[in-house]
This record gives C-alpha cells, sequence and structure tokens, in this order.
C-alpha cells in the first residue's frame, strides 16, 4: 500500500516535469516577444534540471541551473537588449499554414527518432538510480573519456578566439 | 494519511518556514543596523522619533518602514510587460530562500546536509542576475534597462573570480559539502582556512560584495545617476522583494564566506550556532562600513578591477594551491 503511494507520487512528479518542459517549449516557441520566448527557454532548463534531480544527479542537475540559466541564458538576454527586438518586431506578422506543419514535423521528427531508438534498443539501466560521486564522475571524464573531453574543450577555446577575431574585425571596419 | 507523507518532505517545509522567518528578521535588523550605523558614520542620530517614547532609539523604524511598504498600491508603468514585470521580483526573492537550506548554522542545525551544497548555492545564487535584468527589462523604463544591462557584465564577470577562488578552497577540502568544509577546521583562527588561503579570502569578499551589489559596486542601482536602476518603477512589494533579496543574498554571501574561510560553526567555548551567528554578522557589519565609507566606483574601473586584477590573482591562487596539494 504504502509504495503504491509512492509510486503515484513518482509518476505524479515525473509528469509534473515534462508539463513544465512542455509548456515552457510552447512558450518558447509561440510567444511573439523575444524576452517572453527567453523566459519558456530558462522554464524548461528549470524542468530539465528537475529531471535531473529525479534520476539522483543533483550536481548534474544543479549545474545546468549554473550553467544554463546562470549564465547562458543571460549571455541570451544581452544579446537581445544589444538589437532592438521590441514586440511587434519582425516575428509578430502573420505566419503561413504550410510553414507551421512543416515546423511542427520538423520538431516531431527527432523526438521520432530518438523515441524509437530508446523504445527499441534501451540502454542498460538501473530501476532505482545511484547517486554518484563527484570525484567518480570527474575519474570518469579525466580517464575512459579524456579524448572526447579535451576536444569538446577545444571546440570551445576555438569558438572563443573566433568571436574575438569577429570582434576586432568589426572594429577596425569602422 | 499523514505517514503517508515522507520525513524528508516535512523537514524541508518546515525548514524553509523556518528559513523564511529568519530571513524576514534578519531584514529588520539589517534594516536597522543600516540606517543606525550610516548615522554614526555620518555623525548624525540616524532613526530616532518612532512611536511611543518607551521605544527608545527609533527601534520600532524597521516595522513602520515595512508597514509602508506592505500598505502601498502597486504599480504597473504603462507600456510596461506585466508578466514579467512582476515575475522579476518573484524570481529574485525565491532563489535566495532555496539557499539556506544547506547552510549548516551549527553542528546541529542544517535543514539538509548534501554532497552538493556549495555548487547549490553558487547555481541559485546566480538565477538572482536574470531577475534583476528581466525587472530592468520589463519596466520599460530607460534606467531600468541601463541598471540590468550594468549588472549583467558585472555578474557575468565576477562571476569567473568567484568560482575560482571556491574550486581552490574546494581542491583544498576534496568537497563540495558545507558541513565537512566547516567541520575540517579547528576552533581557534589559526586553524581556519583563511590562515592558508588570505589571498582567497580577500578576492571572495570583494566579489561578494559585486555580485550582492553593494557599494561600492553598486552600478547597477546607483541612486546618483540612474534614480533606482533596475527597480526605478517598483512601488510596494514589488521594491521590498528585491528590498528582502538583497539583504538576504547578503547574509548567503556572509555565511559562505564564514564556512569556508572562517571555521563556519567552529569556535571555543561557546556553542557553534552562536559563533556562526557572529560570524556572520560581523561579516554584515564590514559590508555596511565598507558602504557607507568608499565612494562607487565608476563603470570601467569596476570591469578593470575584475578582468585585470581579480581573475588573473584568483588563477594565480588556483595554481599554487594546486602545486602545494601535489607536492
Amino acid at each position: 500500500m504504502e509504495n503504491l503511494e509512492y509510486e503515484r507520487l513518482a509518476w505524479a512528479l515525473l509528469y509534473g516535469h515534462i508539463a513544465i518542459i512542455v509548456i515552457g517549449g510552447f512558450i518558447t516557441v509561440l510567444s511573439q516577444n523575444l524576452v517572453r520566448a527567453l523566459v519558456g527557454l530558462i522554464m524548461t532548463l528549470f524542468g530539465v534540471a528537475g529531471l535531473f534531480f529525479l534520476m539522483a544527479a543533483p550536481f548534474i542537475a544543479l549545474m545546468q541551473i549554473l550553467i544554463y540559466v546562470g549564465a547562458v541564458s543571460v549571455l541570451i538576454f544581452f544579446a537581445i537588449m544589444l538589437t532592438s527586438a521590441w514586440p511587434g518586431g519582425d516575428e509578430s506578422g502573420t505566419i503561413s499554414v504550410r510553414k507551421i506543419i512543416f515546423a511542427g514535423l520538423a520538431a516531431i521528427a527527432p523526438a521520432i527518432f530518438l523515441g524509437m531508438a530508446a523504445i527499441l534498443k534501451p540502454p542498460p539501466s538501473f530501476l532505482i538510480p545511484d547517486e554518484i560521486e563527484v570525484g567518480i564522475l570527474g575519474r570518469f571524464f579525466l580517464e575512459d573519456f579524456i579524448l572526447p573531453f579535451e576536444l569538446i574543450s577545444l571546440l570551445l577555446t576555438v569558438a572563443m578566439a573566433g568571436a574575438v577575431v569577429l570582434a576586432f574585425e568589426m572594429r577596425r571596419k569602422k | 494519511m499523514i505517514e503517508a507523507i515522507p520525513t524528508q518532505f516535512i523537514i524541508i517545509f518546515v525548514g524553509l518556514l523556518a528559513v523564511m522567518a529568519f530571513v524576514g528578521l534578519n531584514a529588520i535588523v539589517l534594516v536597522y543596523l543600516e540606517r543606525k550605523v550610516a548615522g554614526f558614520i555620518h555623525r548624525r542620530p540616524g532613526p530616532y522619533e518612532v512611536g511611543p517614547p518607551c521605544f527608545p532609539h527609533g527601534i520600532l523604524q524597521p516595522f513602520a518602514d515595512g508597514l509602508k511598504l506592505v500598505g502601498k498600491q502597486l504599480f504597473t508603468p504603462r507600456g510596461a510587460d506585466s508578466i514579467l514585470f512582476w515575475l522579476a521580483p518573484m524570481i529574485s526573492i525565491a532563489p535566495a530562500i532555496v539557499c539556506f537550506i544547506v547552510i549548516p548554522f551549527g553542528p546541529h542545525l542544517q535543514i539538509v546536509n548534501t554532497n552538493v551544497g556549495l555548487v547549490l548555492i553558487l547555481a541559485f545564487t546566480g538565477i538572482n542576475v536574470l531577475a534583476l535584468c528581466l525587472a530592468g527589462w520589463a519596466s520599460q523604463n530607460k534606467y531600468g534597462l541601463i541598471g540590468a544591462a550594468r549588472d549583467i557584465s558585472q555578474g557575468v564577470a565576477y562571476e569567473i573570480p568567484l568560482l575560482l577562488v571556491v574550486l581552490s578552497v574546494v581542491f583544498m577540502t576534496g568537497t563540495f559539502n558545507l558541513f565537512d568544509i566547516a567541520d575540517g577546521q579547528g576552533a581557534w583562527p589559526w586553524q581556519w582556512y583563511i590562515f592558508y588561503q588570505p589571498l582567497a579570502f580577500i578576492i571572495f569578499f570583494i566579489c561578494a560584495l559585486a555580485e550582492t551589489n553593494r557599494n561600492p559596486f553598486d552600478l547597477p542601482e546607483a541612486e546618483s545617476e540612474l534614480t533606482a536602476g533596475f527597480h526605478t518603477e517598483y512601488s510596494g512589494m514589488g521594491f521590498a522583494c528585491f528590498f528582502l533579496a538583497e539583504y538576504a543574498y547578503m547574509v548567503v554571501a556572509s555565511c559562505i564566506i564564514a564556512i569556508l574561510f572562517l571555521g563556519g560553526f567552529q569556535g571555543p567555548v561557546l556553542p557553534g550556532g552562536w559563533w556562526f551567528l557572529a560570524k556572520v554578522y560581523v561579516l554584515l557589519l564590514i559590508m555596511i562600513w565598507i558602504r557607507w565609507t568608499f565612494p562607487r566606483v565608476r563603470f570601467d574601473q569596476l570591469l578593470n578591477i575584475c578582468w585585470k586584477w581579480l581573475i588573473p590573482l584568483a588563477v594565480l591562487n588556483l595554481l599554487i594551491t594546486l602545486a602545494v596539494i601535489a607536492i
């Protein structure tokens, strides 16, 4: 009886998070105001962080909040403020039905492919998730997966250098 | 039915209520302290006569301030984005309350003892930047917008040395658990981490001032140039939420400094909780003292301090820490 209660609670939590993610996604896509869209995106990111919490990965959940909500969203906000994206901008006109259908298909396609892959070839997993210590996580990155990890760092460095070069070229043109 | 609720939920629920009371009480005490200390530094008495004579030294002043704020009309300016405008103060205050649940106030006084406590606080204090720029943007006011833009460049810049300094302490202790970090230090001052990491302490303190928008780094609200910056258009409880959040973040920052560098709840003779409160309040008093002593820095100076001094010094501090650990 008690287990059943907990299971119901778990399902309610899971669907609550999924609802937050989906509603946030719709706000992001449908709102005409860029800042409201950003708030929708942040809502989605919070929902995903909550899912990480449910999977007993609090460190990753908090990193999601620290990096995506605290840093990336804020930088996106800064970029929006530098443009003149006020309500009634380019996005506020009517959209044709064809575009809506194509956009819907493009959005559903990756969901279907990933969902099929996850259902047909499920990765080995536990029914009750284990919490993994941060130290083990670090070892995992720096021993087993050192090459992809370093490649990602290289990618970020190249991106940053590219941004700096672009900024200098813009300044020279002025 | 009541047995069906897990104990952990009840602990968190009661803890959150206690934290809200603590945040409110702290705000009352800090408002009074701030005005009295300001008066002392300016050589004037500060708030002095509120209510009947049985309450000397204007001790009712913060309550009068609070009542005034509660009673004021909530006003949405024309052209403002009303949803985001009222969402912003809530986003500002809510994460501040979450931060308190992982702070060990005493050896037995902590709501949730988690292995990622420090990361939790860093993650949730970062949301405040977002709230402030939403507020500045949504109020459709040029001062608000300038305040928001300043807040972003300030918050993003000062987060880097802050994280680097925290990392050097974390490398020393090998844990993100705030209780373990406090527990690993001794009762006497020479056993605290400020003794091993003095540079880290100074950098962290400066960054904490900047992250909580305290003078001399209160550029986002700079009342003498931007009216009130990001909260220019807010009245009544909207303003009060930002105000409460600012004081709550000050208390969180002082708690973190006390835990990372000053031994947390460790101290001779007295029980731990009192030591912790004393350390936090000494740090808060220093923050108030700095506010009424130093003039505000210019914006280019603010960014130069961070990018040219604090970040290189924090990296150096991290490298030295790593070298010492490796040896």
